[in-house]
């Protein structure tokens, strides 16, 4: 063998765990590479405690041996690469285009003259969600908790506080609509609608469930891959829709605006699926059988809240249409990610 | 008509819990995560934060201080101050990103572990600002470390270091684990959050922020106070869960409590100890860690904990000695074992700074003099081969780090005092009585192997130095050396080696 003589390394320009990149990694990157140490190579268990501790035994049994496994979760990107900087300018600027509307509604008194059909369907499908999203904003720190990269707990990260942003929103709409409408149970009536109302008993079996789902890759299908796609298609979507159609301007803005932290959850949520089946196709028998039982709690939540929207618009909606609308968003959302014949081009962009 | 005010609105945001019927309640919070222990489950609706905060408000303030911690940055980054920098000051900032960047993210971990599992819907919440104000800190320190590999490759242990298995490291991951992602709730918050963020994060970022300036490094200044600005908000989680635990179970708030305060004032004797009375540059130093410690953590832990009707940790005295020795033999022992460390550890004890030393620490001569003595003569009798380690520190088998604490014998002699125990047929070393106490009470928790434990075991091949340091993941272009062996040798050339230094030459 002859020899090469040594060479003088060059200096680094960014951290060796990125190995030895030619492209310099983005900011990004950079600033989410690597950052959870319980995941670091070669470790004996999660955490630097006795291997058969309880938290150590939950993180190899939860994370470590989901039946959801990959060669490398850090090869995962947000396709929105959002970092901390990020956020805070993308929702300071949503938030103060929701400030805007509110603003302007309540100057021009819109609470006040909403018809009665309007603020029942409101207190009835809109205000009490802020129990249905919080508890979806528990799951999804849950799968932040545990995710098997800082790339996916990031993601997670930000949509939990999305999450809160939402029950915010629905928090303040609560408020004002009490004080416009005292007498209409709205601002009291919520917690007892959620937990007895028929309508909205298979949502809140669905989030219970959810919430005790520990393991993390059933979570991240349960919530971001179903419920959420499913459920926001009716609250936001179809809510809306109802809404604008009743001269509810307001409604139809703030669940407009709302949606799009959904569609950012999707696009993460969608490319985090592809990236596990394109480098495992076996994932797609596990995320098979995951999506197959959250998506029958789903269809049955969509469908409780079909007949509630039903019934508080005299008929104009059946609740069989509502639940095939949500359906087929969801099947959108999931479109040919189970398909054998996408193989190849998974891989290839993956 | 203007928008309505928070508190118009905000119960309805703090008011999300409710009744499960599908599963059961400890389903969705298990004991082990929630440890509600003694505190009946409802006891928690009286959970309240202090100072409330909202979403929209979130995000525009957060905006605001992004926007100008990274102005600095920018307004600096063409400057050569960083080439201008004393070499003890790159060294204490080498070891605050690597000591701290991932700290940040456990914090991220742990705050979201809160969201989840807290036992109120308003804490919950609160952790779900807490986890993106830790998100901010990892990616601002991250990121900040980041821009200087390309001049000092040590940077590079910024995102590293956690990864690797470095004595240091393995001690702070236990810690760290051990109070941050793995406990439960109730424990987490009163770790983190109240002993944790309330007082010993105000010593690594008020401090340390005020040497920074005196060191004339703007942008770690800026960086370090802009973080700071963000604990207040999510720090509050301690209090209201203090409370509630010390009406219900106040034996274990006091254990909780002790059991943190006493692994936060180890690791910090081991990092901010050895920066603030050996790293710093002397004419930058503005007081002394011992003094630091009294004005910044003591003062108020003494404070906070009578305030909530607790007492002082049963180890007081011993920990209040420990100010004077602690860091002292953990900077002689960082020193010592110097190719472990990602930073170029400065000896610090010219005459002056000896004299200084001598000062905020009348027995630091009596304790630690002649051994760094033994140093310098080996320095300038040009043995440096002596001054470097062939074998590794006894460490504790609780903080992990090196037993290294002299104590005061009844005869005046100061001697390091091996503290053990017996548990399940072993012999376990600890480096203070109160760690030994500490092992004993959670000896299923923390019994966990030192790396000597894994050395004796034959997990780190080949058993010798070359073999423990690639174990460490130092590689040559990271490992520690003094920067600058003369600075704090030369006051002694010449003068007649004797007694305990002429023993160890022969
Ligand atoms: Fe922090
Ligand atoms: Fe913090
Ligand atoms: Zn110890």
């Amino acid at each position: 063998m002859t020899e090469t003589p040594a060479r003088k390394p060059r200096p680094r320009r960014t951290f060796s765990a990125f190995g030895d990149v030619r492209k310099m990694p983005s900011e990004y990157e950079i600033m989410t590479h690597a950052q959870n140490w319980t995941l670091r190579e070669n470790r004996t268990s999660a955490f630097e405690q006795n291997p058969s501790s309880a938290p150590n035994l939950w993180f190899l049994t939860y994370r470590d041996n989901s039946p959801l496994q990959a060669q490398d979760w850090d090869a995962y990107r947000d396709p929105d690469s959002l970092t901390y900087r990020a956020y805070v300018n993308l929702q300071s600027e949503a938030e103060a285009k929701v400030a805007g509307v509110l603003e302007t509604h309540a100057e021009a008194g819109s609470d006040a003259q909403l018809p009665a059909g309007s603020v029942a369907l409101l207190g009835h499908l809109f205000t009490p969600t802020r129990y249905l999203c919080h508890g979806f904003q528990q799951v999804e720190a849950y799968i932040g908790y545990m995710a098997p990269s800082s790339y996916i707990t990031n993601a997670a990260a930000f949509c939990t506080a999305d999450f809160l942003r939402r029950v915010t929103n629905v928090a303040y709409r609560t408020r004002e609509l009490q004080v416009a409408w005292p007498d209409s149970g709205i601002g009291s009536a919520e917690r007892s609608l959620w937990e007895t109302h028929d309508g909205w008993q298979p949502a809140r079996k669905a989030v219970e469930y959810a919430l005790v789902s520990y393991d993390w890759g059933e979570a991240f299908t349960a919530l971001n891959l179903v419920l959420a796609p499913t459920l926001d298609d009716v609250l936001l979507t179809q809510l809306g829709q109802v809404a604008k159609g009743n001269g509810d301007d307001l409604s139809w803005l703030l669940t407009s605006l709302l949606a799009a932290d959904s569609r950012r959850r999707d696009r993460w949520s969608r490319q985090l699926a592809e990236l596990t089946i394109a480098q495992r196709p076996d994932n797609r028998a596990v995320l098979d059988k995951w999506i197959g039982r959250w998506s029958q709690l789903a269809d049955d939540a969509a469908h409780g809240l079909g007949q509630l929207l039903a019934s508080l618009t005299e008929g104009a909606v059946r609740a069989d249409d509502v639940a095939a609308h949500a359906r087929a968003a969801r099947e959108r959302h999931l479109a040919s990610l189970l398909d054998p014949a996408s193989d190849e081009t998974t891989a290839a962009t993956g | 008509m203007a928008l309505l005010k928070r508190e118009e609105w905000q119960g309805f945001v703090r008011d999300v819990d409710w009744s499960y019927s599908y599963v059961d309640d400890s389903a969705v919070f298990p004991e082990w995560h929630c440890g509600t222990g003694k505190v009946p489950r409802e006891a928690w609706s009286a959970w309240e934060e202090d100072y409330k905060v909202s979403y929209p408000e979130y995000v525009a303030t957060q905006r605001e201080k992004e926007a100008s911690a990274y102005a600095v940055k920018s307004a600096l980054q063409r400057s050569t101050t960083f080439d201008h920098l004393d070499e003890g000051w790159k060294s204490a900032t080498k070891m605050h990103f690597g000591g701290v960047a991932l700290v940040e993210y456990a914090a991220v971990l742990a705050e979201l572990k809160m969201a989840r599992f807290g036992l109120n819907g308003a804490w919950r919440n609160m952790a779900t600002f807490g986890q993106l104000d830790e998100l901010r800190h990892a990616q601002i320190t991250t990121f900040f470390g980041h821009e200087f590999i390309g001049k000092d490759a040590q940077y590079d242990w910024t995102q590293k270091a956690f990864h690797t298995n470095d004595w240091v490291l393995i001690s702070l991951r236990n810690l760290f684990d051990g109070m941050m992602i793995a406990p439960n709730v109730v424990d987490l918050a009163i770790e983190l959050p109240l002993t944790f963020e309330t007082g010993f994060t105000n010593l690594q970022f008020v401090a340390l922020a005020s040497d920074a300036l005196e060191s004339g490094d703007v942008n770690f200044a800026n960086m370090i106070s802009s973080i700071q600005t963000d604990e207040a908000r999510h720090s509050q989680q301690g209090g209201p869960t203090l409370e509630i635990l010390v009406e219900h179970d106040p034996v274990r708030a006091q254990w909780v409590i002790d059991k943190a305060f006493w692994g936060s004032a180890r690791a910090f004797a081991a990092l901010t100890g050895p920066a603030m009375d050996y790293y710093t540059p002397l004419e930058h130093r503005k007081q002394s860690y011992r003094e630091f410690m009294e004005e910044w953590i003591i003062d108020q832990f003494v404070h906070t904990i009578e305030e909530y009707g607790l007492k002082k940790p049963w180890y007081w005295d011993e920990f209040m000695r420990g100010l004077d020795i602690w860091h002292h033999g953990l900077q002689m022992g960082l020193w010592y074992w110097r190719p472990t460390l990602w930073w170029r550890p400065k000896a610090g004890v010219s005459k002056d700074e000896r004299a200084w030393l001598a000062e905020k620490y009348p027995n630091w001569e009596k304790v630690f003099g002649d051994k760094w003595d033994v140093l310098i003569d080996n320095v300038n009798a040009n043995n440096l081969e002596a001054t470097l380690p062939e074998t590794l520190p006894w460490l504790c088998s609780t903080c992990h780090l090196p037993a290294c604490n002299a104590t005061q014998s009844r005869d005046g002699t100061w001697r390091v005092r091996d503290w053990s125990l017996q548990y399940d047929g072993r012999t376990y070393h600890f480096c203070t009585n109160g760690c030994r106490q500490i092992f004993w009470k959670d000896r299923d928790n923390v019994n966990h192997q030192t790396l000597i434990d894994r050395f004796l075991a034959g997990q780190i091949q080949p058993m010798d130095v070359g073999g423990i340091l690639g174990y460490m993941g130092l590689t040559p272009d990271v490992m520690g050396d003094d920067p600058d062996y003369e600075a704090w040798t030369k006051d002694y050339v010449g003068r007649p080696v004797e007694g305990i230094s002429l023993a160890a030459q022969s």
